[in-house]
């Protein structure tokens, strides 16, 4: 009896392998593929699950902000009672305001899909409201995208030193200075900056995001002016996120250090900066990327204040004065663009993972 | 049970210097908010001293007005203290109701498991990482009129999933000890495990999701009055840092209205990161390798 067992797990075995359909059976063999082909997949409900919690949000808000544009549009057009029905209805059309809320939901979703279009803009009828967008975006990416890349790269770097040295006097200068300013928001920095290098000192602009005697184009002049007008911002986001960095990196590598693997490395003689770089380090910065990508909704928030306060281009300062004045397909366009492009970064990163992290195999 | 309690924190405290501090700062923090109304008496000597004209606007710091006086001749010390309690009310509010909230979400979620779970951490996970300041402006700026319970109830929609993340991941980890599978074996009920066994090893958990959501409820509010968004009739430290920016208080050298605000706040996220960071690290140890984040 027991010389029969073996060949009938072979048949299992082959039974299991052959009969499933063929892209099973090739996604079975790429677990990268299938691993991406998955992570796409949840990407897509979490990117619809947020959106349509997005518009369902602002729809459903108490204090109806539609109510007011139609009685905004009923002060400014009612010229007659007649012409004026039609008006508005020819509003709420264009708009998208017509029907109810689960048809402007799919009009909405169709819209969005299908076309990229989010409705026309209400303060600047009748651009559309992504060419308001689109045209803060690259402020916004490019403020956000070189501040939150050089916080985490500095952050990441000085916190590995302070968890590998913990103990000794600058490595707890660090940690307790991170520990009391990393959840301090941006713009209490950024009112700092502004009294010192911009009323006390006059060094740097405190308004805008280059001089406006400067004709913007890819001139040597523009770009050192776009550099001048984003240092404050830039910096204000800079200080506050290398300090959290620190702090989460610190607590990463602390239980690393008592890891067999570096003291084997230590007994085998390598340099003790080896040992950091090679072997300490990477362990620590990986997970560190995902938790940028986590990160990036959040920093967005704070960035939203910063570029206010700076009367900054981009989609935080759109923002706030689309809220002002009541233009709500603006307000859901930026907040849909937030929503994009944060769950993008994430899914890059998450995607890019598995050629950083050679142990990463995405198997289940 | 609230004597083991009590003697757990204890213990806690005395093995963390750092937690020791955050506390003895909040500690301190919480006392000058809840003796507010009488330093308020005590400056006004018989009269309101945060009242409109009270004083001569623009006053500078003296041993009259310690802080001087702002726009409207209100003494800023005064004020400062005042808004300090509505600043901690807020946190208070929306961090216990963020808390409930991601406890229970996190039980039923890590407790339950299966579909229940999947659903409820890709929703956690959705609010957690999507921007939600631009919706919490929205709702505020449409919201007129709320009072300071309102702000704070809307304020912990968002704040909410923190709360839930940090306790959901020990939840999961609990539930595989040894000590709950005794209790699931000797046919203890599910409420019964979750209130006895379950909840006392969370409570450094519950404190660090009430403290995080505390944070970001005060952050929040300060961000909505720095872009004069804030709940109207009530003065937070947010507020006294937008009316001396838009003032322009420090050119007219009333620094103490912006400086000291922007301080104390200051404080106050320090003070609770080292409650949160300080409960995190006497804790860890006996987690790490098991939760898996």
């Amino acid at each position: 009896m027991t010389a029969d067992a073996p060949p009938a797990v072979a048949v299992d075995k082959s039974q299991d392998s052959a009969p499933i359909s063929g892209v099973r059976a090739w996604l079975s063999r790429h677990p990268l593929a299938a691993y991406a082909l998955r992570r796409f997949g949840l990407y897509l409900i979490e990117l619809w699950g947020a959106l349509t919690i997005a518009f369902f949000f602002f729809r459903l808000m108490p204090g109806d902000p539609i109510q007011t544009l139609i009685q905004t549009l009923q002060q400014n057009y009612i010229y007659n009672a007649q012409a004026s029905a039609e008006i508005i209805a020819r509003y709420k059309h264009e708009f998208g305001l017509d029907g109810n809320l689960l048809t402007q939901y799919v009009v909405y979703m169709q819209k969005l899909v299908l076309h990229g279009d989010l409705g026309p803009s209400l303060i600047n009828y009748p651009t559309p409201a992504q060419t308001v967008i689109l045209r803060a975006l690259p402020w916004t990416i490019g403020l956000l995208g070189i501040a939150s890349v050089l916080s985490w790269v500095l952050g990441v770097v000085i916190g590995a030193i302070a968890g590998w040295r913990r103990g000794k006097l600058g490595s707890s200068i660090a940690t307790n200075l991170s520990i009391a300013l990393s959840h301090v928001p941006y713009f209490f920095v950024a009112l700092i900056l502004v009294y010192i290098f911009a009323y006390s000192m006059g060094v740097l602009p405190a308004r805008s995001a280059y001089d406006s005697n400067i004709n913007p184009g890819i001139s040597l002049a523009f770009i050192g002016s776009v550099l001048k007008y984003g240092l404050l911002p830039g910096l204000s986001i800079v200080i506050i996120g290398t300090f959290s960095w620190i702090l989460s990196t610190r607590m990463l590598m602390v239980p690393i250090l008592g890891e067999d693997y570096l003291v084997y490395a230590e007994a085998k003689g390598l340099k003790s900066w080896r040992i950091l770089t090679r072997y300490a380090l990477r362990n620590c910065y990986l997970p560190q990327i995902t938790a940028f990508g986590i990160s990036l909704g959040f920093i967005f928030n704070g960035n939203v204040l910063v570029e206010q306060l700076f009367n900054y281009p981009g989609l935080g300062t759109t923002l706030v004065t689309a809220i002002q004045q009541l233009d709500f397909n603006t307000i859901l366009g930026v907040t849909d663009m937030a929503i994009f492009s944060v769950l993008t970064a994430v899914l890059l990163l998450d995607l890019l993972l598995p050629l950083l992290d050679p142990r990463v195999k995405y198997w289940k | 049970m609230p004597m083991r309690i009590l003697r757990a924190v204890l213990r806690t405290i005395r093995n963390s210097r750092r937690l020791a501090m955050g506390l003895v700062i909040l500690g301190v923090l919480v006392l000058v908010a809840l003796f507010s109304p009488l330093i308020a008496k005590a400056i006004g000597g018989g009269q309101d001293p945060i009242e409109l004209a009270a004083y001569d606007k623009w006053q500078v710091p003296g041993p009259s007005h310690l802080l001087g006086t702002d726009q409207f001749g209100r003494d800023v010390f005064a004020m400062v203290v005042k808004a300090l309690a509505v600043s901690l009310q807020i946190g208070a509010i929306a961090g216990v109701i963020s808390t409930v909230v991601g406890v229970i979400v996190a039980f039923v979620a890590g407790y339950k498991g299966g579909w229940i779970d999947n659903v409820l951490s890709t929703f956690t996970g959705i609010l957690l990482v999507i921007p939600t300041f631009p919706l919490l402006i929205a709702l505020s700026a449409y919201a007129k009129n709320v009072s300071l319970f309102q702000v704070g109830v809307m304020i912990s929609i968002f704040a909410w999933p923190f709360a839930a993340k940090t306790i959901r991941s020990q939840v999961l980890s609990l539930r595989t000890r040894p000590y709950v599978d005794l209790a699931r074996v000797s046919k203890a009920r599910d409420l019964e495990i979750i209130t006895t066994e379950l909840l006392p090893n969370l409570l450094p958990f519950i404190g660090v999701g009430f403290a995080s959501s505390a944070l970001g409820a005060i952050f929040g509010l300060v961000g909505l009055e720095i872009i004069g968004l804030g709940p109207g009739g009530v003065i937070d430290l947010g507020q006294i840092i937008y009316s001396a920016i838009s003032t322009g208080a420090l050119t007219l050298g009333a620094w103490p209205m912006f400086v000291v605000p922007v301080g104390l706040l200051t404080l106050l996220f320090a003070a609770l990161n080292m409650v949160n960071i300080g409960l995190e690290e006497v804790y860890n140890p006996r987690l790490r390798g098991v939760a898996g984040e």
